[in-house]
């Protein structure tokens, strides 16, 4: 318990740091934020007017206490492009992007745990090769460029599947989920090839542990030997991973979400950040680094269930 | 050295080599000249790689793009060094409240996605070629600091660095002439492995059209433009996304067996989200 009190008190001062990270990124760079949402060629009235409206004639200590006091009570302030209260608007978005984290950590969890015990277990013969190889690939890709390859085969070729728009679950659950497949498989393939190389690795590991000999030597099947034993040590790791690729996942969501025109959270930090909507893009960027900061406590937490060696004190 | 190490420092070496010729032996107007006649025309022995939709050579396109990547992806990482090291080994080295202040810092940063710490940078700044290097050598920095710290922390336990202390010798120079040396390998094979990140990054800001700036070209920017015409001409996105796996690829299998080589004790790269 006395653990988890000190988490939530990281977390807090850790999110009090990334609003100050956050208020810093958009606020102390150079050139003036006015301008910077208007464009150089604005008239000096609209400007003055903007500058007014935001309150940036006031010092930067009070603007970020406004900011961060707002954050706090629920105000977010209004976006410039959609003209709408940010709070419901992020709310919204952020339900869509959920389907899509969702769907393509469960496709890259399928895909890559079986690769890399795969991998692990036929160590350097050629299965571990392929295996090691196809990861490397993944890595090596940019994401979007898998979306694109996707759209074309799936969406443009074959036809199967739609290659943009996003679906609400409650209009049409089957149209949402054949909406947000291609997405996430694109934001899928990235995230297994990650995991996939740390499942061989922690797998390689674990099958030369001196338990595993005894398990063997007990006459255990290989199979419950690898899936039963070796597996249920991996999982932790590789579950850690997972969790800590979500911040990877809401950078590549930017991309990806744009490319596919899948309206959630990426898309609408990108309109933020292509029209500098910049309230919006204080609140879109400091949402997705305070979500990261809670799957990770999450997945700490998460760790001693799933590995009740790991006691937390 | 595998064929792993080999097939890998090729790779490197084919396309550093292309980012420094090309631009000596191919005249910028190859890339260019525009050629109506031939938009989008599939690879030929009169452009071996096709055609774009402005009918310019693709071949000619990717190896000029192969500069600005490069350039804009070592910059980065030689920026986020120069800011990452002093941090990280101060850190490391004094330890206590220093330690604790910039750390706290480091991991407030952590939880920004570099892609997104970049994106938003490079909006700010007003997205081109030099806010591109600054974007991502900002976003890779807390991530260069963190392995950095950890590597001057365990240098700094070492018997030698408390006998250094003890024969008197200065803080600084115990850094510079102990804690330093002993720290280079993990953090060349760590910047070999953000350099591939770096191209990556790169690509990304520049599809997102925050990147690189026409006229300048880069490998992103290409993937951008083709993605009106994928369905006549798939190879405008091909190209391109060949010349940024196979670089990334070589990066990622030279950094592997660089690991291997110089730094043993690490058996999974750190990688900025």
């Amino acid at each position: 318990m006395a653990y988890l009190g000190n988490r939530l008190l990281s977390l807090v001062l850790t999110l009090f740091l990334i609003s100050m990270v956050t208020f810093a990124v958009t606020h102390i760079l150079p050139g003036d934020v006015a301008m910077i949402i208007m464009g150089t060629q604005s008239n000096p009235e609209a400007l003055a007017g903007l500058r007014q409206s935001l309150g940036l004639n006031e010092p930067l200590l009070v603007q970020y206490g406004r900011w961060i006091g707002g954050m706090v009570t629920g105000d977010w302030g209004t976006s410039l492009v959609f003209r709408e209260p940010i709070g419901p608007l992020i709310a919204q978005k952020a339900a869509a992007s959920a389907l899509i984290v969702a769907m393509s950590m469960s496709i890259a969890l399928a895909a890559a745990i079986p690769l890399g015990v795969w991998a692990a277990v036929h160590r350097d013969r050629w299965q571990d090769g392929a295996a090691s190889t196809t990861a490397l690939l993944g890595v090596s890709l940019p994401d979007f460029f898998w979306g694109i390859m996707l759209i074309l085969l799936f969406a443009r070729v074959l036809g199967w599947l739609p290659s943009s728009g996003f679906v609400h679950p409650a209009d049409d659950f089957g149209g949402a989920i054949r909406h947000a497949f291609l997405p996430s498989l694109a934001l899928g393939l990235g995230l297994m090839a990650h995991l996939t190389r740390m499942t061989r690795a922690t797998m390689t590991g674990i099958l030369q542990q001196e338990f595993i000999r005894v398990a063997r030597a007990k006459g255990l099947s290989e199979r419950t030997v690898i899936w039963r034993y070796a597996l249920a040590n991996a999982i932790g790791p590789v579950v850690t991973v997972a969790g800590l690729q979500v911040g990877y996942l809401f950078g590549s969501i930017i991309v990806i979400e744009s490319l596919f025109n899948f309206t959630g959270m990426g898309w609408l930090t990108y309109q933020a950040l292509l029209n500098r909507d910049i309230p919006l893009i204080q609140a879109t960027v400091f949402t997705i680094a305070a979500v990261v900061m809670i799957v990770s406590l999450l997945v700490d937490l998460l760790y001693t269930v799933i590995d009740p060696r790991v006691r937390l004190g | 050295m595998t064929t792993r190490g080999i097939v890998g420092g090729a790779l490197v070496a084919l396309m550093l080599a292309l980012a420094i010729l090309a631009p000596l032996l191919v005249p910028d107007t190859w890339a260019t000249e525009m050629d109506m006649l031939a938009r989008l025309s599939p690879p030929s022995l009169a452009h071996p790689l096709g055609t774009d939709q402005l009918g310019r050579d693709l071949m000619w396109r990717v190896m000029l793009g192969a500069r600005t990547s490069i350039l804009i992806a070592g910059a980065a990482v030689l920026m986020s060094l120069v800011i990452g090291l002093p941090l990280g080994v101060v850190s490391g080295y004094f330890g206590g409240w220093i330690d604790n202040v910039l750390m706290r810092i480091v991991d407030a940063t952590l939880a920004f996605p570099a892609l997104l710490l970049a994106l938003t940078i490079s909006a700010v700044l007003g997205p081109n070629l030099r806010n591109t290097i600054i974007a991502i050598g900002v976003a890779f920095t807390p991530y260069l600091a963190r392995i950095i710290r950890g590597e001057a922390l365990r240098v700094a336990r070492m018997p030698y660095i408390e006998g250094a202390r003890a024969a008197g010798t200065t803080d600084t120079m115990i850094i510079l002439r102990h804690v330093l040396p002993n720290i280079m390998a993990p953090i060349i094979v760590q910047a070999t492995i953000s350099l591939a990140f770096a191209i990556l990054a790169e690509a990304g800001l520049s599809f997102l059209g925050l990147g690189t700036q026409p006229p300048d070209s880069s490998w992103g920017l290409m993937i951008q433009a083709s993605r009106d015409y994928l369905d006549r001409a798939p190879w405008t996105a091909l190209v391109p996304g060949a010349a940024v796996a196979l670089t990334v690829l070589g990066l990622n299998m030279f950094g592997d067996v660089l690991r291997d080589v110089l730094d043993p004790r690490h058996a999974m790269p750190a990688k900025p989200a």
